[in-house]
């Protein structure tokens, strides 16, 4: 069970209010889009679910547990705005990054050596980058990059995938197979997915929930439902939240 | 060869091969967590250790060893409170130490060719203490990497991931720091406090000239600086020089010489590319 439970969580960075208290409740299963202007506060509401920070006030369940206790989920990945801050020049290969995941994930597969190494293999297969596995991470394009990331946290076996614009600063081939990746994860393996994403229209197209916040939360609902929604109104909930 | 006979250059020997493996191992780390200035800082508390230590009457390593571990952990504190002027404290922490040097040894009257040995490293004065203390201090460094390496490792990409995983990376990094610190001090008997630093990070960047994995370049930069110790250690003896200069130039000239066969190779690719090298193509 992987619900995510958020109630009147409000944040505010020093005097500056980033998330103005949002309640909201994903069902295990969903893959859900959250869209907003740029500051409205998708990344900080990413991080506390995450538990990187605590919001100023409110709760956060995942599963059950209260993220203001856990100590490590062990269910969560992350894959972090710009695709890790160090990426660039890390002089690791594909295959090195991706079993790092194992380490991020229950102490099972560690242990094995050939477990490992099936994991991980299949892990870059899952992602599309088998034929890349011995090149360094930092002399891959931003789509490839990315796709290492979503590998390693795979490899961890979470049931709660948190992606931050995953497909920013990535061309159109590139970020629509990322799509289609994370829209196969959720259907056949049943992860559940919470993708910040710039690209209303294509985020929403493979989501089948949407979060559109503005500080507040101004909409919560199915793809459907946010489709049917005059534009007029959506234009509203973005430039005045 | 009469070199290998001489007991003090067995004891350099060793102190220095010890030296040339932990000190890459913490190097590789730190340039990918872009703090390669690190080690000069500490390097510089480690000089106010030493001559503070022979001020109270302490075996200077111990005096080194009690400073720069206490600097370590005050400089990780700053740089978890200003991750955005982090070079900032650590350049403050470099200032402090060279300055309480300076004070210690100019109110001790520490003999000069003492600190010279500390500041350029010394193949003479090397003492069974020292390669002891040395090999322990190697030890527990080779251990923590040992046992932290992919935490380490995750925690240099993206130390979000770590800590949403639940790695104590709080925990972790100032570990880091007293290894780093340790590693400094066990540099300084042989290589110098002026110039441990180096052995830290340029055969770090020869083997990242190698473009090869996380695992590969570490073991190359190994290579290089066992490499740039022996031969540094030798040429320090025939030529009776301090050991500090000769072992961090040849590191130095292994970089030259690693970049000069890159470029060679990046010519013949070039050249041999029938895209790239076919007329009017640039
Ligand atoms: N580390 C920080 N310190 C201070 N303010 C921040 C910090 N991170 C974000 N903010 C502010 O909080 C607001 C929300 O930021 P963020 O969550 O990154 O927005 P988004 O991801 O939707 O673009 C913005 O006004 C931003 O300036
Ligand atoms: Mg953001």
């Amino acid at each position: 069970m992987c619900e995510v439970r958020m109630s009147d969580i409000h944040f505010s960075y020093n005097n500056n209010v980033a998330i103005d208290n949002i309640s909201l409740t994903i069902s295990q299963g969903d893959f859900v889009a959250v869209v907003g202007p740029n500051g409205a506060g998708k990344s900080t509401m990413l991080k506390i679910m995450a538990g990187l920070i605590k919001p100023t006030r409110g709760q956060v369940m995942i599963g059950g547990k209260d993220m203001a206790t856990a100590k490590g989920h062990g269910l969560i990945g992350y894959v972090p705005q710009n695709y890790g801050k160090n990426a660039m020049g890390f002089p690791a290969t594909v295959k090195e990054v991706v079993a790092l995941g194992l380490t991020l994930g229950s102490a099972a597969a560690k242990k094995n050596r050939q477990a490992a190494k099936h994991i991980t293999s299949h892990m870059m297969e899952l992602v599309g980058l088998e034929q890349l596995q011995d090149r360094r991470i930092g002399e891959l394009s931003g789509g490839q990059q990315q796709r290492v990331m979503v590998a390693m946290a795979l490899a961890a076996n979470p049931e709660l995938l948190l992606l931050d614009e995953p497909t920013s600063g990535i061309d159109y081939e590139a970020s629509n197979r990322i799509y289609e990746l994370l829209g196969t994860l959720n259907k056949n393996l049943g992860i559940t997915i919470i993708m910040v994403s710039h690209d209303i229209e294509k985020a929403v197209s493979y989501a089948n929930k949407v979060a559109c916040i503005n500080r507040k939360l101004c909409f919560f609902g199915t793809s459907q439902e946010f489709d049917a929604t005059h534009a007029q109104v959506r234009h509203l909930w973005y430039y005045t939240g | 060869m009469e070199f290998f006979q001489y007991d003090f250059i067995q004891r350099a020997l060793l102190a220095g091969l010890i030296t040339g493996i932990v000190c890459p191992l913490i190097g590789s780390f730190v340039v990918v967590r872009r703090q390669s200035l690190i080690g000069d800082g500490l390097g510089h508390i480690a000089f106010a250790g030493v001559t503070g230590g022979y001020m109270v009457g302490l075996y200077p390593v111990v005096g080194a060893l009690i400073l720069t571990v206490t600097g370590a952990v005050g400089i990780e504190l700053v740089r978890r409170r200003h991750t955005e002027f982090a070079d900032m404290g650590l350049a403050i922490f470099f200032y402090a130490g060279a300055a309480m040097a300076i004070i210690f040894s100019t109110m001790t009257r520490m003999p000069s060719t003492g600190l010279l040995s500390f500041l350029f490293g010394s193949i003479i004065t090397v003492t069974i203490a020292d390669v002891i203390t040395i090999a322990c201090a190697g030890s527990l460094v080779l251990a923590v990497v040992y046992f932290l390496f992919d935490k380490l490792m995750l925690m240099s990409l993206d130390e979000d991931i770590a800590n949403v995983a639940g790695i104590n990376t709080g925990m972790i990094n100032m570990l880091f720091s007293i290894l780093t610190a340790i590693v400094v001090v066990v540099g300084m008997t042989i290589v110098g406090i002026l110039l441990v630093s180096a052995l830290m990070i340029v055969p770090v960047a020869t083997a990242h000239l190698l473009r090869v994995g996380f695992k590969a370049t570490m073991g190359w930069a190994v290579v290089f600086s066992m490499s740039s110790v022996l031969i540094g250690l030798t040429s320090s003896f025939y030529l009776d020089v301090a050991p500090g200069g000769t072992i961090v130039m040849t590191a130095i000239l292994l970089y030259i010489i690693m970049t000069l066969v890159r470029q060679c190779i990046a010519l013949k690719e070039r050249r041999e590319d029938p895209i790239l090298s076919s007329p009017g193509n640039k």
